[in-house]
Protein backbone atom coordinates (compact mmCIF):
# COMPACT_ATOMS: atom_id res chain seq x y z
CA UNK A 1 0.00 0.00 0.00
CA UNK A 2 1.38 3.19 -1.17
CA UNK A 3 0.17 6.83 0.85
CA UNK A 4 -0.72 8.00 -2.91
CA UNK A 5 -3.09 5.09 -3.70
CA UNK A 6 -4.77 5.53 -0.09
CA UNK A 7 -5.45 9.17 -0.25
CA UNK A 8 -6.46 9.48 -3.52
CA UNK A 9 -9.57 6.31 -2.97
CA UNK A 10 -9.76 8.03 0.35
CA UNK A 11 -10.29 11.20 -1.27
CA UNK A 12 -12.83 10.64 -3.88
CA UNK A 13 -14.70 8.63 -1.49
CA UNK A 14 -14.35 11.93 0.18
CA UNK A 15 -15.36 13.75 -2.42
CA UNK A 16 -18.37 11.34 -3.86
CA UNK A 17 -20.61 11.94 -0.80
CA UNK A 18 -19.76 15.80 -0.74
CA UNK A 19 -21.23 16.15 -3.80
CA UNK A 20 -24.08 14.59 -3.02
CA UNK A 21 -24.41 17.09 0.34
CA UNK A 22 -27.85 17.42 0.90
CA UNK A 23 -28.49 13.55 0.93
CA UNK A 24 -26.13 12.14 2.58
CA UNK A 25 -25.02 15.54 5.16
CA UNK A 26 -28.33 17.37 5.34
CA UNK A 27 -30.65 14.80 5.50
CA UNK A 28 -29.83 13.10 8.35
CA UNK A 29 -29.24 16.53 10.35
CA UNK A 30 -32.98 16.71 9.73
CA UNK A 31 -33.52 13.97 10.88
CA UNK A 32 -31.45 13.85 14.23
CA UNK A 33 -33.02 17.56 14.74
CA UNK A 34 -36.37 16.16 14.68
CA UNK A 35 -35.60 13.08 16.94
CA UNK A 36 -33.78 16.18 19.51
CA UNK A 37 -37.40 17.96 19.16
CA UNK A 38 -39.86 15.38 19.46
CA UNK A 39 -38.26 13.05 21.95
CA UNK A 40 -35.41 15.12 23.69
CA UNK A 41 -37.57 18.29 23.89
CA UNK A 42 -41.06 17.55 24.07
CA UNK A 43 -41.42 13.67 25.09
CA UNK A 44 -38.32 13.77 27.10
CA UNK A 45 -39.69 16.32 29.88
CA UNK A 46 -42.08 13.39 30.99
CA UNK A 47 -39.11 10.59 30.70
CA UNK A 48 -37.73 10.74 34.61
CA UNK A 49 -33.76 8.94 35.15
CA UNK A 50 -31.73 8.22 37.65
CA UNK A 51 -29.62 11.03 39.05
CA UNK A 52 -30.03 15.07 37.94
CA UNK A 53 -29.38 13.54 34.29
CA UNK A 54 -31.98 15.20 31.69
CA UNK A 55 -33.19 13.24 29.16
CA UNK A 56 -32.20 15.52 26.29
CA UNK A 57 -28.05 14.84 27.75
CA UNK A 58 -29.01 10.92 27.67
CA UNK A 59 -30.20 11.17 24.18
CA UNK A 60 -27.84 13.15 22.48
CA UNK A 61 -24.47 10.90 22.57
CA UNK A 62 -27.12 8.21 21.79
CA UNK A 63 -28.73 9.95 18.83
CA UNK A 64 -24.53 10.95 17.76
CA UNK A 65 -23.88 6.97 17.95
CA UNK A 66 -26.78 6.43 15.15
CA UNK A 67 -25.84 9.05 13.05
CA UNK A 68 -22.39 8.09 13.18
CA UNK A 69 -23.18 4.29 12.45
CA UNK A 70 -26.02 4.61 9.79
CA UNK A 71 -24.11 7.43 7.92
CA UNK A 72 -20.77 5.35 7.98
CA UNK A 73 -22.44 1.83 6.87
CA UNK A 74 -24.23 3.79 4.32
CA UNK A 75 -21.33 5.73 2.70
CA UNK A 76 -19.28 2.66 2.21
CA UNK A 77 -22.16 0.07 1.34
CA UNK A 78 -23.87 2.76 -0.96
CA UNK A 79 -20.37 3.93 -2.55
CA UNK A 80 -19.61 0.28 -3.66
CA UNK A 81 -23.47 -0.12 -5.01
CA UNK A 82 -23.16 3.00 -6.96
CA UNK A 83 -19.58 1.61 -8.39
CA UNK A 84 -21.73 -1.81 -9.27
CA UNK A 85 -23.81 0.18 -11.30
CA UNK A 86 -21.31 2.96 -12.70
CA UNK A 87 -18.61 -0.14 -13.72
CA UNK A 88 -15.99 2.10 -11.17
CA UNK A 89 -15.94 -0.94 -9.05
CA UNK A 90 -13.91 -3.37 -11.82
CA UNK A 91 -11.62 -0.95 -11.81
CA UNK A 92 -11.16 -1.06 -8.52
CA UNK A 93 -9.61 -4.74 -9.11
CA UNK A 94 -8.02 -3.85 -11.94
CA UNK A 95 -5.76 -0.95 -10.91
CA UNK A 96 -2.94 -2.09 -8.39
CA UNK A 97 -4.76 -1.08 -5.08
CA UNK A 98 -4.41 -3.74 -2.41
CA UNK A 99 -7.78 -4.83 -0.37
CA UNK A 100 -6.28 -3.26 2.70
CA UNK A 101 -6.16 0.23 1.09
CA UNK A 102 -9.10 -0.35 -0.20
CA UNK A 103 -10.88 -1.44 3.10
CA UNK A 104 -9.21 1.37 5.25
CA UNK A 105 -9.44 3.76 2.77
CA UNK A 106 -13.19 3.35 2.35
CA UNK A 107 -13.88 2.89 5.97
CA UNK A 108 -11.83 5.78 7.07
CA UNK A 109 -13.90 8.23 4.54
CA UNK A 110 -17.02 6.80 5.94
CA UNK A 111 -15.98 7.39 9.41
CA UNK A 112 -15.76 11.16 8.25
CA UNK A 113 -19.11 11.08 7.34
CA UNK A 114 -20.30 9.45 10.01
CA UNK A 115 -18.09 12.55 11.94
CA UNK A 116 -19.87 14.95 10.26
CA UNK A 117 -23.28 13.62 11.57
CA UNK A 118 -22.34 13.16 14.91
CA UNK A 119 -21.10 16.37 15.27
CA UNK A 120 -23.73 18.33 13.68
CA UNK A 121 -26.14 16.52 15.79
CA UNK A 122 -24.00 17.25 19.39
CA UNK A 123 -24.11 21.25 18.17
CA UNK A 124 -27.72 21.17 17.42
CA UNK A 125 -28.47 19.03 20.76
CA UNK A 126 -26.57 21.76 22.83
CA UNK A 127 -28.69 23.95 21.65
CA UNK A 128 -31.70 22.67 22.17
CA UNK A 129 -29.91 21.86 25.71
CA UNK A 130 -28.97 25.30 26.26
CA UNK A 131 -32.48 26.34 25.12
CA UNK A 132 -34.22 23.98 27.92
CA UNK A 133 -31.39 24.06 30.64
CA UNK A 134 -28.49 27.25 30.51
CA UNK A 135 -26.25 24.05 30.29
CA UNK A 136 -24.05 22.59 27.07
CA UNK A 137 -23.74 19.23 27.02
CA UNK A 138 -19.17 18.70 27.30
CA UNK A 139 -17.15 15.65 27.18
CA UNK A 140 -16.03 13.76 30.04
CA UNK A 141 -13.46 11.55 28.16
CA UNK A 142 -12.55 13.58 25.23
CA UNK A 143 -10.02 10.48 24.33
CA UNK A 144 -12.57 7.63 25.15
CA UNK A 145 -15.21 9.83 22.46
CA UNK A 146 -11.94 9.01 19.95
CA UNK A 147 -11.70 5.81 20.56
CA UNK A 148 -15.64 4.56 20.82
CA UNK A 149 -16.72 7.29 17.07
CA UNK A 150 -13.03 5.23 15.48
CA UNK A 151 -13.76 2.12 16.46
CA UNK A 152 -17.66 2.62 15.92
CA UNK A 153 -17.17 4.22 12.29
CA UNK A 154 -14.47 2.18 11.13
CA UNK A 155 -16.57 -1.43 12.14
CA UNK A 156 -19.77 0.22 9.92
CA UNK A 157 -17.52 1.73 7.35
CA UNK A 158 -16.62 -2.06 6.97
CA UNK A 159 -20.00 -3.79 7.67
CA UNK A 160 -21.34 -1.27 4.39
CA UNK A 161 -18.17 -2.62 2.32
CA UNK A 162 -19.09 -6.37 3.15
CA UNK A 163 -22.75 -5.99 2.58
CA UNK A 164 -22.81 -4.27 -0.73
CA UNK A 165 -20.61 -6.92 -2.18
CA UNK A 166 -22.05 -9.67 -0.68
CA UNK A 167 -25.65 -8.74 -1.93
CA UNK A 168 -26.60 -9.95 -5.41
CA UNK A 169 -29.55 -7.05 -5.65
CA UNK A 170 -30.53 -3.72 -3.75
CA UNK A 171 -33.40 -6.07 -2.15
CA UNK A 172 -30.54 -7.75 -0.29
CA UNK A 173 -28.68 -5.06 0.94
CA UNK A 174 -31.78 -3.17 2.15
CA UNK A 175 -32.71 -5.99 4.05
CA UNK A 176 -29.74 -6.07 6.04
CA UNK A 177 -30.24 -2.80 6.83
CA UNK A 178 -34.27 -3.20 7.32
CA UNK A 179 -33.88 -6.46 9.52
CA UNK A 180 -30.93 -6.60 11.37
CA UNK A 181 -28.98 -2.96 11.21
CA UNK A 182 -32.14 -0.53 12.20
CA UNK A 183 -33.57 -2.63 14.93
CA UNK A 184 -30.35 -3.55 16.78
CA UNK A 185 -29.52 0.29 16.64
CA UNK A 186 -33.01 1.14 18.22
CA UNK A 187 -32.89 -1.57 20.84
CA UNK A 188 -28.91 -0.56 21.49
CA UNK A 189 -30.46 1.85 24.34
CA UNK A 190 -30.10 4.88 21.42
CA UNK A 191 -33.30 6.12 22.93
CA UNK A 192 -33.76 3.90 26.34
CA UNK A 193 -32.04 3.58 29.31
CA UNK A 194 -31.26 -0.27 30.40
CA UNK A 195 -32.42 1.07 33.44
CA UNK A 196 -35.93 1.02 32.54
CA UNK A 197 -36.06 -2.49 30.99
CA UNK A 198 -37.56 -5.14 32.54
CA UNK A 199 -34.68 -7.69 33.59
CA UNK A 200 -35.51 -9.87 30.80
CA UNK A 201 -35.27 -7.54 28.32
CA UNK A 202 -31.86 -6.31 30.11
CA UNK A 203 -30.22 -9.51 30.10
CA UNK A 204 -31.32 -9.87 25.99
CA UNK A 205 -30.00 -6.69 25.48
CA UNK A 206 -26.51 -7.61 26.89
CA UNK A 207 -26.48 -9.75 23.25
CA UNK A 208 -26.75 -6.78 21.29
CA UNK A 209 -23.77 -5.83 20.21
CA UNK A 210 -24.26 -2.17 19.13
CA UNK A 211 -25.17 -1.87 22.78
CA UNK A 212 -21.53 -1.69 23.59
CA UNK A 213 -20.76 0.72 20.98
CA UNK A 214 -23.55 3.39 22.21
CA UNK A 215 -22.91 3.15 25.84
CA UNK A 216 -19.53 3.56 25.33
CA UNK A 217 -19.68 6.52 23.79
CA UNK A 218 -22.14 7.80 25.92
CA UNK A 219 -19.92 6.76 28.67
CA UNK A 220 -16.93 9.72 26.97
CA UNK A 221 -20.49 12.74 27.66
CA UNK A 222 -21.54 11.58 30.89
CA UNK A 223 -18.91 9.70 32.45
CA UNK A 224 -21.36 6.99 32.80
CA UNK A 225 -23.26 4.12 30.90
CA UNK A 226 -25.33 1.40 32.24
CA UNK A 227 -22.10 -1.33 31.07
CA UNK A 228 -19.03 -1.96 31.97
CA UNK A 229 -16.63 0.45 29.99
CA UNK A 230 -13.79 -2.08 29.97
CA UNK A 231 -16.08 -4.45 28.71
CA UNK A 232 -17.66 -1.93 25.83
CA UNK A 233 -14.06 -1.43 24.71
CA UNK A 234 -13.29 -4.98 24.79
CA UNK A 235 -16.49 -5.73 22.31
CA UNK A 236 -15.70 -2.86 20.09
CA UNK A 237 -12.60 -3.52 19.56
CA UNK A 238 -13.19 -7.07 18.69
CA UNK A 239 -16.20 -6.14 16.75
CA UNK A 240 -14.15 -3.92 14.41
CA UNK A 241 -11.76 -6.60 13.56
CA UNK A 242 -14.47 -9.13 12.98
CA UNK A 243 -16.13 -6.61 10.75
CA UNK A 244 -12.82 -5.48 9.15
CA UNK A 245 -12.33 -9.51 8.79
CA UNK A 246 -15.66 -9.83 6.68
CA UNK A 247 -14.85 -6.79 4.81
CA UNK A 248 -11.48 -8.16 3.69
CA UNK A 249 -13.15 -11.90 2.84
CA UNK A 250 -15.63 -9.86 0.88
CA UNK A 251 -13.45 -8.49 -1.86
CA UNK A 252 -12.89 -11.48 -3.61
CA UNK A 253 -11.92 -11.90 -7.69
CA UNK A 254 -15.94 -12.45 -9.14
CA UNK A 255 -17.80 -9.72 -6.58
CA UNK A 256 -16.77 -6.60 -8.38
CA UNK A 257 -19.05 -7.38 -11.67
CA UNK A 258 -21.72 -4.65 -13.01
CA UNK A 259 -25.10 -5.22 -11.90
CA UNK B 1 15.73 -14.67 -25.07
CA UNK B 2 13.74 -11.32 -24.94
CA UNK B 3 10.78 -11.33 -22.24
CA UNK B 4 6.88 -12.22 -24.00
CA UNK B 5 5.14 -9.11 -23.16
CA UNK B 6 2.16 -11.72 -22.81
CA UNK B 7 2.29 -15.27 -22.02
CA UNK B 8 -0.61 -17.68 -21.74
CA UNK B 9 -0.18 -20.89 -20.51
CA UNK B 10 -2.67 -23.54 -20.67
CA UNK B 11 -5.14 -21.26 -18.98
CA UNK B 12 -8.88 -22.96 -18.48
CA UNK B 13 -11.93 -21.13 -17.02
CA UNK B 14 -15.11 -22.92 -15.96
CA UNK B 15 -17.80 -21.38 -14.75
CA UNK B 16 -20.37 -24.20 -13.29
CA UNK B 17 -20.68 -26.60 -16.00
CA UNK B 18 -19.80 -23.89 -18.79
CA UNK B 19 -15.93 -23.74 -19.79
CA UNK B 20 -15.15 -20.18 -21.09
CA UNK B 21 -11.60 -21.22 -22.04
CA UNK B 22 -10.31 -24.58 -22.43
CA UNK B 23 -6.64 -24.93 -22.20
CA UNK B 24 -5.46 -21.96 -23.99
CA UNK B 25 -1.68 -21.22 -25.12
CA UNK B 26 -0.25 -18.53 -26.90
CA UNK B 27 2.35 -15.44 -26.18
CA UNK B 28 2.73 -12.06 -27.57
CA UNK B 29 6.24 -10.11 -28.50
CA UNK B 30 6.93 -6.90 -27.18
CA UNK B 31 6.33 -4.24 -29.40
CA UNK B 32 3.47 -6.32 -31.47
CA UNK B 33 -0.08 -5.61 -32.15
CA UNK B 34 -2.17 -8.65 -31.24
CA UNK B 35 -5.36 -9.17 -32.38
CA UNK B 36 -7.65 -11.64 -30.44
CA UNK B 37 -10.75 -12.73 -32.26
CA UNK B 38 -13.87 -15.31 -32.19
CA UNK B 39 -17.50 -14.97 -31.98
CA UNK B 40 -19.29 -13.81 -28.95
CA UNK B 41 -18.91 -16.53 -26.24
CA UNK B 42 -15.58 -17.21 -27.93
CA UNK B 43 -13.66 -16.37 -24.30
CA UNK B 44 -11.95 -13.03 -24.89
CA UNK B 45 -13.26 -10.92 -22.19
CA UNK B 46 -12.93 -14.09 -19.80
CA UNK B 47 -8.98 -13.90 -20.85
CA UNK B 48 -8.91 -10.40 -20.23
CA UNK B 49 -10.68 -10.56 -16.81
CA UNK B 50 -8.21 -13.21 -16.20
CA UNK B 51 -5.49 -10.75 -17.23
CA UNK B 52 -6.94 -8.32 -15.06
CA UNK B 53 -7.84 -10.10 -12.01
CA UNK B 54 -11.39 -9.69 -12.16
CA UNK B 55 -11.36 -13.47 -12.66
CA UNK B 56 -9.21 -16.64 -11.21
CA UNK B 57 -8.25 -18.79 -13.57
CA UNK B 58 -9.86 -22.39 -12.89
CA UNK B 59 -6.51 -24.11 -13.92
CA UNK B 60 -3.20 -22.93 -16.11
CA UNK B 61 -2.05 -19.45 -15.61
CA UNK B 62 -0.78 -15.76 -17.58
CA UNK B 63 2.85 -13.72 -17.22
CA UNK B 64 3.05 -10.29 -18.01
CA UNK B 65 6.35 -9.12 -18.56
CA UNK B 66 7.65 -12.13 -17.03
CA UNK B 67 5.30 -11.71 -13.75
CA UNK B 68 2.66 -14.05 -12.88
CA UNK B 69 -0.73 -12.25 -12.76
CA UNK B 70 -2.20 -14.34 -9.95
CA UNK B 71 0.57 -13.87 -7.32
CA UNK B 72 2.98 -10.98 -8.57
CA UNK B 73 -0.42 -8.78 -9.73
CA UNK B 74 1.69 -5.64 -7.79
CA UNK B 75 4.32 -6.05 -10.88
CA UNK B 76 1.49 -6.92 -13.56
CA UNK B 77 -1.08 -4.20 -12.84
CA UNK B 78 1.03 -1.45 -13.42
CA UNK B 79 2.12 -2.87 -16.41
CA UNK B 80 -1.38 -2.89 -18.25
CA UNK B 81 -3.07 -0.30 -19.07
CA UNK B 82 -7.38 -1.65 -19.86
CA UNK B 83 -9.85 -0.33 -21.93
CA UNK B 84 -12.58 -2.68 -21.14
CA UNK B 85 -15.82 -2.94 -23.58
CA UNK B 86 -18.33 -1.30 -21.83
CA UNK B 87 -18.24 2.06 -20.76
CA UNK B 88 -17.63 3.18 -16.98
CA UNK B 89 -19.58 5.92 -16.51
CA UNK B 90 -18.22 7.03 -12.96
CA UNK B 91 -20.94 8.69 -11.47
CA UNK B 92 -20.47 12.10 -10.06
CA UNK B 93 -16.97 12.69 -11.03
CA UNK B 94 -15.57 15.09 -14.36
CA UNK B 95 -13.21 14.02 -16.65
CA UNK B 96 -10.07 15.62 -14.99
CA UNK B 97 -11.23 14.18 -11.87
CA UNK B 98 -11.33 10.61 -13.32
CA UNK B 99 -7.62 11.18 -14.81
CA UNK B 100 -6.75 12.11 -11.69
CA UNK B 101 -8.07 9.47 -9.51
CA UNK B 102 -6.84 6.80 -12.03
CA UNK B 103 -3.60 8.44 -11.66
CA UNK B 104 -3.50 8.25 -7.90
CA UNK B 105 -4.72 4.79 -8.20
CA UNK B 106 -1.69 3.64 -9.93
CA UNK B 107 0.75 5.61 -7.01
CA UNK B 108 1.93 8.48 -9.85
CA UNK B 109 2.14 11.83 -8.13
CA UNK B 110 1.92 15.35 -9.96
CA UNK B 111 0.70 13.65 -13.41
CA UNK B 112 -0.55 16.78 -14.55
CA UNK B 113 1.43 17.26 -17.39
CA UNK B 114 0.57 13.82 -19.05
CA UNK B 115 -3.17 13.83 -18.07
CA UNK B 116 -2.96 16.99 -20.49
CA UNK B 117 -1.37 15.70 -22.95
CA UNK B 118 -4.21 12.99 -23.19
CA UNK B 119 -6.76 15.51 -22.87
CA UNK B 120 -5.48 17.16 -25.50
CA UNK B 121 -4.61 14.12 -28.11
CA UNK B 122 -7.85 11.99 -27.87
CA UNK B 123 -9.63 15.59 -27.49
CA UNK B 124 -11.16 16.26 -24.78
CA UNK B 125 -9.32 19.37 -23.81
CA UNK B 126 -12.96 21.09 -24.14
CA UNK B 127 -14.71 18.19 -22.15
CA UNK B 128 -12.44 18.06 -19.03
CA UNK B 129 -14.97 19.40 -16.78
CA UNK B 130 -17.80 17.67 -17.81
CA UNK B 131 -19.12 14.59 -16.26
CA UNK B 132 -19.40 11.32 -18.46
CA UNK B 133 -22.66 11.14 -19.19
CA UNK B 134 -22.90 14.42 -20.94
CA UNK B 135 -20.25 12.74 -23.16
CA UNK B 136 -20.99 11.58 -26.24
CA UNK B 137 -20.39 8.30 -27.22
CA UNK B 138 -17.02 8.75 -29.20
CA UNK B 139 -15.61 11.03 -26.25
CA UNK B 140 -16.60 8.08 -23.78
CA UNK B 141 -14.77 6.20 -25.31
CA UNK B 142 -11.76 7.86 -26.07
CA UNK B 143 -12.08 8.87 -22.08
CA UNK B 144 -11.79 4.80 -21.33
CA UNK B 145 -8.62 4.99 -23.88
CA UNK B 146 -7.20 8.06 -21.70
CA UNK B 147 -7.79 6.47 -18.47
CA UNK B 148 -6.00 3.27 -19.63
CA UNK B 149 -2.68 5.18 -20.78
CA UNK B 150 -2.44 7.65 -17.70
CA UNK B 151 -0.45 5.94 -15.80
CA UNK B 152 1.86 4.78 -19.30
CA UNK B 153 1.74 1.58 -19.12
CA UNK B 154 3.56 -1.02 -21.91
CA UNK B 155 1.29 -3.54 -23.06
CA UNK B 156 -2.85 -1.91 -23.79
CA UNK B 157 -5.60 -4.27 -23.65
CA UNK B 158 -8.33 -3.22 -26.23
CA UNK B 159 -11.50 -4.94 -25.03
CA UNK B 160 -13.52 -4.36 -28.22
CA UNK B 161 -12.87 -0.43 -28.01
CA UNK B 162 -14.54 1.23 -32.08
CA UNK B 163 -18.18 -1.33 -30.45
CA UNK B 164 -20.75 1.18 -31.61
CA UNK B 165 -18.41 4.23 -32.37
CA UNK B 166 -19.07 6.07 -35.82
CA UNK B 167 -16.69 4.89 -38.84
CA UNK B 168 -14.87 8.53 -38.67
CA UNK B 169 -13.94 8.40 -35.14
CA UNK B 170 -12.86 4.70 -35.72
CA UNK B 171 -9.89 5.23 -37.66
CA UNK B 172 -8.95 8.32 -35.49
CA UNK B 173 -8.74 5.63 -32.63
CA UNK B 174 -7.15 3.22 -35.37
CA UNK B 175 -4.54 6.58 -36.27
CA UNK B 176 -3.86 7.02 -32.05
CA UNK B 177 -3.57 2.86 -31.38
CA UNK B 178 -0.84 3.11 -34.11
CA UNK B 179 1.09 5.98 -32.59
CA UNK B 180 1.08 4.57 -29.63
CA UNK B 181 2.08 1.59 -30.89
CA UNK B 182 5.00 3.29 -33.12
CA UNK B 183 5.82 4.80 -29.50
CA UNK B 184 6.18 1.17 -27.89
CA UNK B 185 3.29 -0.09 -26.73
CA UNK B 186 2.11 -3.36 -26.75
CA UNK B 187 -1.61 -3.86 -27.52
CA UNK B 188 -3.79 -6.54 -27.46
CA UNK B 189 -7.10 -6.19 -29.44
CA UNK B 190 -10.35 -7.53 -29.47
CA UNK B 191 -12.85 -6.83 -32.12
CA UNK B 192 -15.71 -7.57 -34.19
CA UNK B 193 -14.62 -4.96 -36.50
CA UNK B 194 -12.52 -7.84 -38.83
CA UNK B 195 -11.08 -4.67 -40.97
CA UNK B 196 -9.47 -3.16 -38.04
CA UNK B 197 -7.67 -6.58 -37.12
CA UNK B 198 -6.58 -6.35 -40.38
CA UNK B 199 -5.53 -3.22 -40.67
CA UNK B 200 -3.42 -2.85 -37.21
CA UNK B 201 -2.51 -6.36 -35.87
CA UNK B 202 0.86 -8.02 -37.04
CA UNK B 203 -0.63 -11.33 -36.07
CA UNK B 204 -3.99 -12.63 -34.79
CA UNK B 205 -5.25 -15.42 -32.54
CA UNK B 206 -8.57 -16.68 -33.74
CA UNK B 207 -10.23 -18.36 -30.54
CA UNK B 208 -14.00 -20.20 -30.83
CA UNK B 209 -15.14 -22.02 -27.70
CA UNK B 210 -12.49 -20.79 -25.74
CA UNK B 211 -9.89 -22.96 -27.62
CA UNK B 212 -7.21 -21.56 -30.01
CA UNK B 213 -8.39 -22.34 -33.61
CA UNK B 214 -5.58 -20.24 -35.23
CA UNK B 215 -2.49 -18.11 -34.65
CA UNK B 216 -0.45 -16.67 -37.26
CA UNK B 217 0.43 -13.53 -39.02
CA UNK B 218 -2.33 -11.59 -40.19
CA UNK B 219 -0.97 -11.64 -43.88
CA UNK B 220 -0.87 -15.05 -43.68
CA UNK B 221 -4.28 -16.05 -42.47
CA UNK B 222 -5.88 -13.90 -45.50
CA UNK B 223 -3.68 -15.13 -48.11
CA UNK B 224 -4.04 -19.24 -46.99
CA UNK B 225 -7.71 -19.61 -46.01
CA UNK B 226 -9.58 -16.48 -48.25
CA UNK B 227 -10.26 -16.41 -51.81
CA UNK B 228 -9.87 -13.86 -54.64
CA UNK B 229 -12.74 -13.05 -56.82
CA UNK B 230 -11.04 -12.79 -60.79
CA UNK B 231 -13.41 -11.57 -63.27
CA UNK B 232 -11.97 -11.88 -66.94
CA UNK B 233 -13.36 -10.67 -70.33
CA UNK B 234 -12.44 -11.70 -73.05
CA UNK B 235 -13.44 -10.81 -77.35
CA UNK B 236 -12.98 -14.75 -77.65
CA UNK B 237 -16.33 -17.01 -78.56
CA UNK B 238 -14.25 -19.80 -77.08
CA UNK B 239 -15.38 -22.09 -73.94
CA UNK B 240 -12.73 -22.20 -71.15
CA UNK B 241 -12.42 -24.50 -68.65
CA UNK B 242 -10.83 -24.73 -64.95
CA UNK B 243 -11.55 -26.84 -61.54
CA UNK B 244 -11.94 -23.05 -60.23
CA UNK B 245 -14.28 -21.55 -62.73
CA UNK B 246 -17.23 -20.48 -61.39
CA UNK B 247 -19.21 -19.20 -63.80
CA UNK B 248 -19.07 -17.79 -67.53
CA UNK B 249 -21.41 -16.26 -69.38
CA UNK B 250 -20.86 -14.81 -73.10
CA UNK B 251 -17.51 -13.31 -72.63
CA UNK B 252 -16.93 -13.02 -69.26
CA UNK B 253 -15.72 -15.45 -66.49
CA UNK B 254 -15.73 -15.86 -62.74
CA UNK B 255 -13.21 -17.20 -60.66
CA UNK B 256 -12.78 -17.97 -57.49
CA UNK B 257 -9.39 -19.24 -56.51
CA UNK B 258 -7.14 -19.25 -53.06
CA UNK B 259 -5.38 -16.05 -52.42
CA UNK B 260 -2.06 -17.29 -52.74
CA UNK B 261 -2.52 -18.36 -56.09
CA UNK B 262 -1.22 -15.88 -58.85
CA UNK B 263 -3.07 -13.74 -61.46
CA UNK B 264 -0.58 -14.95 -64.34
CA UNK B 265 -0.75 -18.64 -63.62
CA UNK B 266 -4.68 -18.67 -63.44
CA UNK B 267 -4.23 -16.84 -66.86
CA UNK B 268 -1.73 -19.76 -68.20
CA UNK B 269 -3.91 -22.66 -67.17
CA UNK B 270 -7.05 -21.25 -68.79
CA UNK B 271 -4.91 -20.88 -72.11
CA UNK B 272 -5.96 -17.16 -72.03
CA UNK B 273 -3.35 -15.23 -74.38
CA UNK B 274 -3.09 -11.48 -73.72
CA UNK B 275 -4.53 -10.63 -77.11
CA UNK B 276 -7.91 -12.51 -75.96
CA UNK B 277 -7.92 -10.13 -72.38
CA UNK B 278 -10.19 -7.21 -72.64
CA UNK B 279 -10.49 -6.55 -69.16
CA UNK B 280 -9.36 -8.01 -65.59
CA UNK B 281 -10.82 -7.32 -62.31
CA UNK B 282 -9.55 -9.13 -59.01
CA UNK B 283 -11.05 -8.41 -55.79
CA UNK B 284 -9.37 -9.60 -53.24
CA UNK B 285 -10.69 -12.06 -50.38
CA UNK B 286 -10.54 -10.41 -46.42
CA UNK B 287 -10.18 -11.47 -43.49
CA UNK B 288 -14.14 -12.03 -42.72
CA UNK B 289 -13.46 -14.82 -45.65
CA UNK B 290 -10.97 -16.74 -43.79
CA UNK B 291 -12.56 -16.03 -40.36
CA UNK B 292 -15.80 -17.72 -41.75
CA UNK B 293 -13.80 -20.40 -42.93
CA UNK B 294 -12.24 -20.56 -39.17
CA UNK B 295 -14.82 -20.55 -37.33
CA UNK B 296 -17.85 -22.55 -39.42
CA UNK B 297 -15.57 -24.72 -42.64
CA UNK B 298 -17.75 -22.89 -45.16
CA UNK B 299 -16.98 -20.67 -47.88
CA UNK B 300 -19.43 -17.44 -48.45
Amino acid sequence: MTWIQFWTLFQREISRFLKVVMQTVFAPFISSFLYLLVFGVTLGQHVQLNGELSYLAYLIPGLMMMGLINNSYQNSSSSIVNMKFTGDLEDLRVVPLSNQTIVWAMALAAWVRGMIVALVTWLVGSLFMYWQSGKLLGLAHPGIFLFFSLVAGLSFGHIGIAMALWSKTMDQLSAFSSFVLLPLIYLGGVFISLEKLSPFWRAVAQWNPLLYFIEGFRYSFLGYCNVSIERAMLISVFGLGFFYWQALRSLRPGRFSRW
Amino acid sequence: MATKALEVSALTKTYGTTCAINNLSFSIEAGEIFGLLGPNGAGKTSLISILTTLEEPSSGGAKIFGHDVLTQSDFTKPLLGVVPQEIVTHGFFEVQEILQFQSGYYGVRKNQEHIDYLLNKLSLWDHRHKKVKQLSGGMKRRLMIAKALVHKPKLLLLDEPTAGVDIELREGLWDFVREMHREGLTILLTTHYLQEAETLCDRIAVINKGELCCLRPTREIITDLSRREIVLTTNSDRSFEHPLLVSQTQNQLKLLVPAKMQVGDILQDLGVTAAEIVDLQVKEGGLEEAMKFLLKGVRT
